[in-house]
């Protein structure tokens, strides 16, 4: 206990702070570069995955499999096979590149259901109407459906995105110098693992708290009326 | 790309890989019942406890969803050894699981809590209802058809991104084996896309297994896709 207080001063200093700062800053950058590329190539995934007739049937089952898939591997593991499998194909890639790919495909995975979610949230009638008004599929989707889907795909799609500032955590593992990897290091340079692992906890609290309390805020506020009602107690008697 | 894919080295190996699903199913499991333990417990005082007890249990909650499941075992796997508390590998990755899994737990429980309407209840007890019958009849299907899938989502994610966690502090379970086997011979690839099959496999027979428990004890219609 004494050894931790007396490690304090020093563990708060101007250095090591910056180093904190930045790998914090890289661990945002990581999530949301992953999750913006994830959540684009996620619609063109739900998209593909809608594409009516006999013909497209492989196609639509790729993307089932795609999302059931990738969404029962650990992340880890699609970490690994992310950086074994770059690394064979081109050895000069930077492990940033290499976590942003691993965080892009499994956001595509976990997006996709969210967004087909939100589209089919729309009533089948207006789908129908839209087809009676000789409308493409794709002008069906981005002026019919998409306008309306946004209040339900937003809300989860943010709380997607929160969870996954934690879940980078595992990308320390291959050697981005994210959060974690900072906190084995400075662990390792003999600080103690209370206070550093405290402390990079505190950090993840900072950025992912004000993020999820946002994504609270656009679920209320985007709620349909429907969505509205409020729950009422229960009490046993 | 000139890579030879080499499965000879895998298949060589297969105990040690279905060693480690077993171990990553246990874990999984234990982690989840000890978690929905925690999470009943917590959901029940957050409903009906009073002011300070409820705000315990919600600093809990949202410290704990809101750091990586990572840290929170590092914490318990490097910082306590200095206070003199020392666990094994394993204990340290269950405890922080079990922490972990209690907090998410407690959201969904909680949720279900509130999903029952006090209507019903007074119906049952004007049909003479005792307090017992009340909880079997209308507050326990209540909770299982609005909670099942998102109990059975959570458990596939504890049994998956849970549990992998734990090849990063040396407990051999599925991932772990994978790391430690392909240390040995740098089949990366080939051991990696193995298991990520079994977990497939493994997450796929667990969706049906779940699905199939709630269908016969709580007519819950549980998607499996």
């Amino acid at each position: 206990m004494e050894r931790i207080l007396e490690q304090i001063p020093r563990f708060f200093s101007g250095p090591n702070m910056i180093l904190l700062l930045e790998s914090a800053g890289l661990t945002l950058a990581m999530t949301l570069m992953g999750c913006l590329i994830g959540f684009g190539l996620a619609f063109v995934l739900v998209y593909l995955r809608q594409t009516p007739g006999l013909w497209a049937l492989p196609l639509r089952l790729v993307c089932i499999l795609y999302v059931e898939v990738f969404r029962r591997i650990p992340f880890i593991v699609v970490v690994y096979l992310v950086l074994f499998f770059i690394q064979t194909v081109t050895p000069n890639a930077s492990l940033f590149t290499i976590a942003v790919i691993a965080i892009c495909l499994y956001a595509v995975a976990y997006t996709a259901d969210i967004i087909r979610g939100g589209l089919e949230s729309v009533p089948q009638a207006q789908v129908e109407a839209a087809q009676a008004m000789n409308l493409s599929r794709l002008q069906t989707n981005l002026r019919i459906v998409l306008p309306q889907a946004w209040p339900v795909i937003v809300p989860p799609a943010i709380a997607f995105a929160v969870s996954f500032i934690k879940d980078t955590a595992l990308v320390s593992q291959v050697g981005v110098f994210e959060l974690t990897f900072r906190g084995k290091e400075l662990n390792n340079q003999g600080y103690s693992g209370i206070l550093v692992f405290g402390t990079i906890a505190l950090c993840y609290f900072l950025m992912s708290f004000p993020l999820s309390m946002l994504g609270q805020y656009l679920e209320k506020r985007l709620a349909t009326p429907r969505g509205q009602r409020r729950s009422r107690k229960i009490w046993f008697t | 790309m000139n890579y030879n894919f080499q499965f000879g080295v895998v298949w060589d190996n297969y105990p040690a890989l279905l060693e480690g699903a077993w171990l990553t199913f246990q874990l999984g499991c234990i982690a989840f019942g000890g978690g929905a333990i925690i999470g009943l417990i917590c959901a029940a005082l957050k409903t009906y406890g009073p002011w300070p007890i409820r705000l315990l249990v919600d600093s809990y909650v949202v410290f704990i969803t809101n750091t990586p499941a990572l840290i929170q075992i590092y914490f318990l796997y490097f910082g306590l050894p200095e206070v003199g508390v020392r666990w094994s590998n394993e204990a340290c990755l269950l405890i922080g699981l079990t922490l972990n899994a209690g907090a998410y737990l407690t959201l969904i429980l909680r949720a279900g809590f509130l999903s029952v309407r006090i209507t019903e209840i007074e119906a049952g007890q004007t049909l003479g209802m005792s307090l017992l019958q009340q909880v079997r009849y209308i507050i326990v299907p209540h909770i299982a058809k609005s909670i099942y899938p998102a109990l059975a989502n959570f458990f596939i994610v504890v049994l998956v991104m849970g549990t992998s966690v734990g090849a990063l502090i040396g407990v051999d379970e599925l991932t772990g084996q994978a790391i430690n086997l392909s240390s040995v011979n740098y089949r990366w690839l080939e051991y990696f896309t193995v298991v990520a099959g079994m977990y497939v496999v493994l997450t796929f027979v667990a969706s049906i297994g779940l699905a199939l428990l709630g269908r016969w004890a709580f007519r819950v219609k549980a998607r499996i896709f």
